[in-house]
């Protein structure tokens, strides 16, 4: 190839590049802004997997279809960011009503958090919240598509032990895909006007 | 005037345990029945004249109390334990939901919103106690 059949491709390849940026640009659609996280700019699947609900019952990415998600992972054992993050949870539930995404409590301590425990844990921040956890395996499969951290600390005694954890919430779309997280601080009115925008603006 | 303040400084804050050490607003996040975890926040101000080291908490209506800060750090909440609370005199802080609490384990009994419950805050081996008030989660 001489120089300038080489210079023909790059350029070539050049406006092809151009080209579809202008077309990706000019074509994508609006997108929201949102205050309080990251919304991805395409969505990620999330990998097949099953767990069990606060009932008992199965809960599987057919759970998390048809309707807006947002899931935050803990532990009941957890003094202050999980019952502060879940009261939060509770009040945008109330706030949006019928549009509210399902909230999802997913336990990363299934040791301690039989469906027994979490029931009883959950049914305390409303009808809204589920409360799902299960097998270890299941359990890191979804925390990985998720985007999701957890860390078993010891503590001073073997059943005292602390969990770390990553602390957004998982905005997951009614195909049942990861489409944006939101960030600490998490604060009801943002959240509420932040969801209210995406749930508003593609069902 | 002054005078007054300093009669009324002397007569809400304790001499024992944490010196000057004044709290507001103290209260105890109600938790879902049969919990075994909850926290304990308050608004704290140093009125004394010496540096305050908060390191621990007691009370008698958990199996264990303690002075734990929650941290975000690369998108993790983890706990830090071990570390005093510093106020320096006529310093302001805080134990509030993701900063600064006092963690409760296992109560005793159920807590409900309205309850008044005796925490005391430790300063080395003494501590001073303070009623806490039980409330429900709003935001």
């Amino acid at each position: 190839m001489n120089t300038a059949k080489v210079g023909a491709v790059l350029a070539a390849g050049v406006a092809l590049v151009a080209g579809a940026w202008v077309a990706s640009r000019w074509y994508a659609p609006q997108p929201v802004a949102i205050q309080s996280g990251v919304l991805l700019g395409a969505p990620r699947d999330i990998a097949g997997f099953t767990l069990t609900d606060h009932d008992g019952k199965p809960f599987s990415n057919e759970q998390l279809r048809g309707h807006w998600s947002l899931v935050f992972a803990g532990f009941t054992h957890c003094p202050d960011v999980c019952p502060a993050t879940l009261g939060v949870m509770k009040a945008v539930a109330q706030r949006l009503g019928p549009r509210a995404p399902a909230m999802i409590f997913l336990s990363v301590d299934p040791e301690r958090d039989t469906p027994a425990v979490l029931q009883s844990y959950v049914r305390y921040f409303g009808p809204a919240v589920t409360g799902v956890t299960g097998g270890r395996e299941a359990l890191d499969r979804l925390c990985a598509s998720l985007g999701i951290a957890y860390v078993k600390i010891p503590g001073a005694t073997e059943a005292d032990y602390t969990v770390d954890h990553s602390a957004a919430l998982v905005l997951v779309d009614p195909q049942g895909r990861v489409t944006g997280y939101f960030t600490p601080p998490l604060k009801v009115d943002t959240l509420a006007a932040d969801l209210s925008g995406i749930v508003g603006s593609s069902t | 005037m002054r005078t007054l303040a300093a009669v009324a400084l002397l007569a809400c804050a304790p001499a024992q345990g944490c010196p000057g050490l004044e709290i507001k607003d103290a209260w105890i996040r109600e938790a879902p029945p049969g919990s075994m975890m909850t926290a304990a926040y308050a608004r704290l101000h140093n009125a004394g004249q010496r540096l305050l080291r908060i390191d621990g908490a007691l009370g008698a209506d958990f199996a264990g109390a303690a002075l734990h800060r929650t941290v975000v750090e690369n998108g993790i909440s983890r706990m830090v334990h071990g570390e005093p609370l510093e106020l320096a005199p006529g310093a302001s802080g805080a134990l509030e939901p993701g900063g600064w609490h006092l963690m409760l384990m296992r109560p005793a009994r159920a807590l409900q919103a309205g309850d008044r419950v005796p925490l005391a805050l430790k300063c080395g081996r003494e501590a001073t106690e303070y009623t806490f008030i039980v409330r429900a989660p709003s935001e």
